[in-house]
């Protein structure tokens, strides 16, 4: 059973996909985006969820998910209002499917009744609005107006195929009487899109019993309006067998509900449900043709007159994987008289099996399968080892580096020589660039990934703690590592953790002070000079620092004899073991969440820094390594030594002759900008650089530091600019104060990567020691 | 025939080899020699300047790019307190592997591999604590002394107030 293992893990990998896109669409269905395309998309999603679901038998996760999916249809075609009680319904569907996601995954069983209430709600909500039918997938009647004769083909006996195949056929219409149903069947295309059959269902229905098949043409434009992807074809079914219900007719559209609209009718119990005839070619379906795709059968169905058109008609390749497409690659373009050879009489009853779309392990489910993950989201993935990507990453900074060394072999003489290299070097370096960019991007993520799981988070402290939290996401598409990013969950679910739990007041209390009933947490995520800064910041109480303090002398974690700044108690909540619960509570307050906090984000070369306001808020900051990311610099001289300076943090560059320097009474220099004091730091005294080099044509480069702190370097000179890939130092060695890493240049020489931010912390320390 | 006597000399001593003996790089710094085991040793590369790093002591000659990787050299002689090397291209950068870390050693040359059974390993006498903590070892080879080189101790202490 390996195969379905693998068919397993690959559908909860796409489940875990889906469920971040549900919260993606719910995030902004929340902030007012109530548009279609959000509704489709959640839509799709719950629907991709169950459809698998069914297939391995999770029945659990299927009969929820199944309540939701009815409930979200219903909303879309305006039969229950989107109000904002329906969003919070959904929202907490959402958490639900995702636990029953995770119970389906690791096997354990969640509670029976889990979910009920708000399956519960689902059915109040569909009923509410005038709804006729009991059970969920049920609708209405009189939806629909029948506009046709139900006509009958007997698969069992198809003895006329020639006559078939080139024309239509005489249809008796058929009496109305109990066990006849009339269903309506109009696949969208998506449902081709993911890989479904018709025929395959209609084969299932014939199972049921005596069935009549009609495609309704009546939409199919003239050939030269003709679009290949298009769905022009929707299919009448009669369908008897006096023991036939709705049930049973319904779950054989399960696995194609939300991507067609079925209705099914219960002819001779509806007075108006009488059929009118219309005239309309015929198609037969049959087994032979099942394994031919849509166009074909949009193509067989066309009517007479255009068929002479057609038989030069080559269907355009299908823009998806081959591996479906068997059927096109035996005959890149059939014929009309190709196509009506290949329908020959078949019972098909009789002779085909229905195929059941629960078992998985047939090829056509994992096709689908595979479908439906590329398809829906509309971005193609694969998953790749990292250690595959990572080493594609290294050669290529190799290969740039052997680029820009060859370029910097040709002098005058060889470009005058050998204009032919020249020309290729000059392809060869754009190439690489390319190809560096490209390696780079597959590397760096969007946080989204990370930030998409707190939404849940904070609803879940929310109703557990009984505030109200609000939780703000900024910048979301700020790219980082990879690696950063796995490492990045723990860290900022316990800082998020942190706030609601201890941060955020009830609403008592926020009302009592003046605040907002609502707390706000907010995260957000930017790039600042060589890092990356992950914010969580809360407008809550802010820290108890006499507790703190406290708490921290009685854990001996300080001396009792000394007196740290606001500043320092603030970082004591990191300290190992410590807690500021005044309860402890199973949120947050066993004293290792901030702890960990603190050495997940050592661990990948990070740090953390809190500020907190009395009464306003808690301001908690991640410094992250941009590991792998390229940053653009500014290259620098340093003595004799190459430093590069994250071009993001410099806001001017100054030659010194021409900067005004001053100096305070403790005798550091400073320099006056625009009517501002900066601190000068000079990087030639801050690193001992040796030979002092006091040369006049020295320059300041003016960064600005974290918080819109301006710093002025003095460097020896500039260089110019470029992008570096960054390497770590601590891979090899340990981390240097001053230094965010190292770069390769083009020469094969390292240059350091100034850390501006650090250095002038190292001098804030300095002044305080 | 010295050739073939010496490669009886090998035979007999192969047997041992497998079980109790060590290979080591031999290197040098001025008349000294000293070594490390070769398995550890990754690459020997010459000389090729190394980019300085602030802030670390004066043994740490700087970083140089290992095929896209930054990795720390280490000049040994200033390790052991003989002043800074003034490296040329003839002198040599072993670059060898330390727990999960790649360092390099810069050293006047490499002289030679060989082959010492455990058993000749002898301690390094109490008395200067830099022989104490930079040596694993003691061992003897055609009469000369070879000072097994303990790299985690060679390899701390790099930062200027750690």
């Amino acid at each position: 059973m390996s195969d379905l293992d693998d068919f397993k893990a690959t559908y909860f990998d796409e489940c875990s996909e889906l469920l971040t896109e549900l919260e993606e669409q719910f995030a902004a269905i929340e902030a007012g985006e109530r548009d279609a395309d959000r509704l489709n998309a959640v839509f799709r999603a719950i629907h991709s969820i169950k459809g698998g679901a069914g297939a391995f038998g999770f029945s659990a996760l299927v009969g929820f998910a199944h309540a939701y999916e009815t409930l979200l249809d219903y909303v879309r075609d305006g039969r229950v209002e989107l109000s904002d009680d329906v969003v919070v319904l959904c929202i907490r569907a959402n958490d639900i499917v995702a636990d029953h996601v995770k119970a389906a995954q690791t096997g354990d069983a969640l509670p029976a009744e889990y979910g009920l209430d708000e399956k519960a709600r689902f059915d109040a909500l569909a009923r509410g609005e005038s709804l006729a039918g009991e059970d969920a997938g049920g609708e209405t009647l009189d939806e629909f107006d029948i506009e046709f004769t139900p006509v009958m083909v007997n698969l069992d006996a198809l003895s006329e195929a020639a006559d078939l195949a080139s024309d239509t056929f005489e249809i008796a219409p058929m009496q109305p009487e109990a066990g006849h149903w009339e269903i309506r069947f109009t696949p969208y295309r998506a449902l081709y899109a993911r890989a479904n059959d018709p025929l395959l269902l209609f084969r299932e229905l014939a199972a049921l019993g005596e069935m009549q098949v009609r495609a309704v043409m009546a939409d199919l434009p003239p050939l030269s309006d003709f679009e290949p992807f298009a769905v022009y074809c929707s299919w009448e079914i009669t369908l008897f067998s006096p023991t036939l219900t709705e049930a049973a007719i319904r779950e054989v559209f399960e696995f194609v509900d939300g991507d067609c609209d079925i209705s099914v009718v219960q002819l001779g119990a509806e007075g108006d449900a009488i059929p009118t005839p219309m005239p309309a070619p015929i198609v037969i379906v049959d087994a032979e043709t099942a394994r031919l795709r849509t166009q074909e059968q949009d193509l067989m169905a066309l009517a007479d007159d255009e068929v002479s058109e057609l038989l030069d008609f080559s269907p355009a390749p299908v823009a998806e994987p081959v591996t479906r497409q068997d059927s096109f690659e035996e005959a890149p373009g059939p014929s009309f008289a190709e196509l009506a050879a290949a329908i020959e009489p078949r019972p098909v009853p009789e002779r085909v099996a229905p195929v059941s779309l629960n078992k998985p392990v047939t090829a056509v489910p994992a096709a689908d399968s595979e479908e439906n993950g590329a398809r829906s989201v509309g971005v193609q993935s694969i998953r790749v080892d990292l250690d595959k990507v990572d080493r594609v990453v290294n050669m290529v900074g190799e290969l740039v580096i052997t680029q820009s060394m060859l370029t910097q072999q040709m002098d005058e003489t060889l470009r005058a020589r050998y204009t032919e290299l020249v020309r290729g070097l000059e392809v060869l370096a754009q190439t690489t660039r390319g190809l560096q960019d490209s390696v780079m991007a597959i590397r760096a993520q969007p946080v989204k990934s990370v930030f998409s799981r707190m939404p849940r988070l904070v609803r879940e402290l929310a109703s557990k703690t009984g505030k109200k939290i609000k939780l703000e996401t900024v910048g979301e598409n700020t790219e980082i590592d990879k690696t950063v990013i796995e490492q990045l969950s723990d860290p900022l679910t316990h800082m998020i953790r942190n706030s609601a739990d201890h941060g955020i007041e009830t609403p008592e209390k926020r009302l009592a002070r003046g605040k907002p009933e609502t707390g706000t947490v907010r995260l957000s995520a930017e790039q600042a000079g060589g890092n990356i800064l992950i914010v969580v910041e809360d407008d809550g109480a802010g820290i108890n620092r006499e507790r703190v303090l406290q708490l921290a002398r009685d854990k001996g974690i300080v001396a009792p004899d000394v007196n740290p700044s606001d500043e320092q108690i603030d970082q004591l909540i990191f300290a190992p073991g410590f807690s500021t619960a005044e309860a402890l509570s199973d949120i947050s307050g066993r004293g290792v969440g901030m702890d960990v906090v603190l050495s997940n984000i050592k661990k990948i070369g990070g740090s953390v820094h809190v500020r907190s306001w009395t009464g306003k808020g808690t301001r908690m900051t991640l410094r992250l390594p941009l590991t792998l990311a390229v940053l653009d610099v500014m290259l620098v001289k340093v003595g004799e030594s190459p430093y590069v300076v994250p071009l993001s943090s410099i806001v001017e560059t100054i030659q010194c002759s021409r900067a005004s320097f001053e100096r305070v009474p403790s005798g550091e220099r400073v320099l006056q900008v625009r009517g501002e004091y900066v601190q000068v730091i000079d990087l030639a005294q801050r690193f001992n650089m040796a030979g002092e080099s006091q040369h006049e044509d020295r320059f300041v480069v003016l960064c600005e530091a974290e918080g819109s702190h301006k710093v002025a370097l003095v460097v020896d000179d500039i260089i110019g600019q470029q992008q570096v890939v960054i390497k770590s130092l601590e891979e090899n060695f340990e981390r240097v104060e001053g230094i965010a890493g190292g770069t390769i240049l083009g020469d094969g020489n390292v240059a350091l990567i100034v850390d501006v931010q650090g250095l002038k912390a190292t001098i804030v320390h300095k002044n305080a020691a | 025939m010295e050739a073939l006597g010496l490669r009886d000399d090998m035979g007999d001593k192969s047997a041992i080899a497998a079980q109790n003996s060590l290979q080591l790089i031999a290197f040098s710094i001025g008349d000294q020699t000293y070594g490390v085991e070769i398995t550890t040793v990754r690459e020997i590369r010459a000389w090729n300047g190394a980019t300085p790093l602030p802030n670390t002591r004066e043994f740490v000659r700087g970083v140089i790019n290992l095929r896209g990787t930054i990795v720390p050299i280490f000049d040994l002689r200033a390790r052991f307190g003989d002043g800074q090397t003034s490296p040329t291209k003839n002198h040599v950068v072993v670059v060898m592997s330390v727990g999960d870390k790649w360092v390099g050693i810069l050293v006047d040359a490499v002289s030679d591999i060989l082959t010492v059974s455990r058993d000749d390993i002898h301690n390094v006498p109490e008395g200067n604590s830099i022989d104490t903590e930079l040596l694993n070892g003691i061992v003897t080879h055609e009469s000369r002394m070879v000072g097994l080189i303990d790299l985690h101790a060679v390899v701390s202490g790099a930062k200027v107030d750690a």
